[in-house]
């Protein structure tokens, strides 16, 4: 699926998988210019020793909100731009450091019908070069019917 | 042995006042995160066919949640702390999303534990962006590496006209 492109609610099944996105290696330097951008100045993302000795952390941790930034990337990319992300939800159930290789992941867990679009709920996850899941998640994405409208925008939920 | 004391369950509730962060979204530095986080879709830098209904270019989703940053006259903590070895870098007007601090939990360590997250609209270029925030809960849980604290803060983040962008649920851990 090239990126861009619309994705149908009729053409999504229970058990599918979205196209994964790859993120990395990520660097020191990958951190320090994601800390710029959000001028956010917590030393265990860029001071080795201080993550380390102060804090006891195994290395440099890549942040949280980066990976939260890859998930939403996936599925934003995934529902095109005639639907909508509606919900994410992720947890940081385990750490990822420095010179890590992540791959984002999502499979289709649920459909429902709705008045003018449809819902499609979303398992997701990030996988390290190891193949250990840290940020599982769940999102909700709404999609628009083939040869109908696109997603209503702003987006104003009509269904739980 | 609880690490919960009754001065850190009374933020429960705790409401902020509403925050408008100190700059509207500046293409630039819609550049500088769009390329930090590796995703230069053009809908975040030109006006093209594919941001027309969201009335022309708009920064990432997740991108007015780190809007609020220090703003111009306010205390350094960074200069403030150049030569206490045991500052951690965190700059509270931006980790608390507009909260006071929890005094008590000064000092002790903050990890990111995950969000709820519910999107209504797109912050375009140009727009302000208004955040409120709530401690909603503080609980304490026991791990395998000792007791630790769930901070819980729901947020809501609104353009310059009140109209919804965001709506968070998010968890910070603090340990010792």
């Amino acid at each position: 699926m090239a990126i861009g492109t619309n994705v149908y609610y009729e053409d999504v099944t229970v058990g599918a998988e979205l196209p994964q996105l790859e993120k990395g290696p990520l660097t020191t330097a990958h951190l320090m210019r994601w800390s710029a951008a959000m001028e956010n100045w917590h030393k265990i993302h860029y001071d080795k020793p201080f993550a380390i000795e102060h804090d006891k952390l195994p290395e440099l941790l890549i942040n949280g909100s980066l990976k939260q930034q890859f998930v939403m990337q996936l599925l934003t990319d995934w529902a095109g731009p005639d639907g909508w992300v509606w919900k994410a939800s992720f947890q940081f159930r385990a750490m990822n450091v420095v010179d890590e290789t992540l791959r984002i992941w999502g499979r289709v867990s649920a459909k429902r019908d709705g008045p003018g679009y449809g819902l499609v709920d979303i398992e997701l996850g990030i996988v390290n070069d190891k193949g250990t899941e840290s940020t599982p998640g769940k999102a909700t994405v709404a999609l628009p019917y083939r040869g109908g409208k696109p997603v209503p925008y702003p987006f104003v939920p009509a269904q739980a | 042995m609880s690490i919960l004391s009754e001065a850190v369950k009374k933020y429960v509730g705790i409401q902020s006042t509403t925050e408008i962060a100190c700059d509207p979204v500046e293409r630039g530095a819609v550049r500088r995160y769009a390329q930090a986080v590796m995703n230069e879709d053009p809908i975040f830098f030109a006006n093209c066919a594919n941001n027309e209904r969201y009335g022309g270019a708009v920064a990432p989703p997740l991108y007015p949640t780190h809007l609020f940053r220090r703003p111009f006259g306010a205390p350094d903590p960074i200069q403030e702390n150049a030569r206490n070895p045991d500052f951690d870098g965190i700059v509270a007007t931006i980790s608390s999303q507009g909260l006071p601090e929890i005094e008590p939990l000064k000092g002790y360590a903050l990890l990111n534990g995950g969000a709820e997250i519910e999107f209504f609209r797109y912050a375009r270029h140009g727009e302000t962006v208004k955040l409120t925030s709530r401690y909603a809960d503080i609980t304490e849980k026991e791990t395998s590496k000792g007791p630790i604290i769930l901070v819980i803060t729901e947020s809501e983040y609104r353009n310059g006209d009140g109209d919804l962008l965001i709506r968070t649920r998010r968890t910070q851990i603090r340990r010792k």
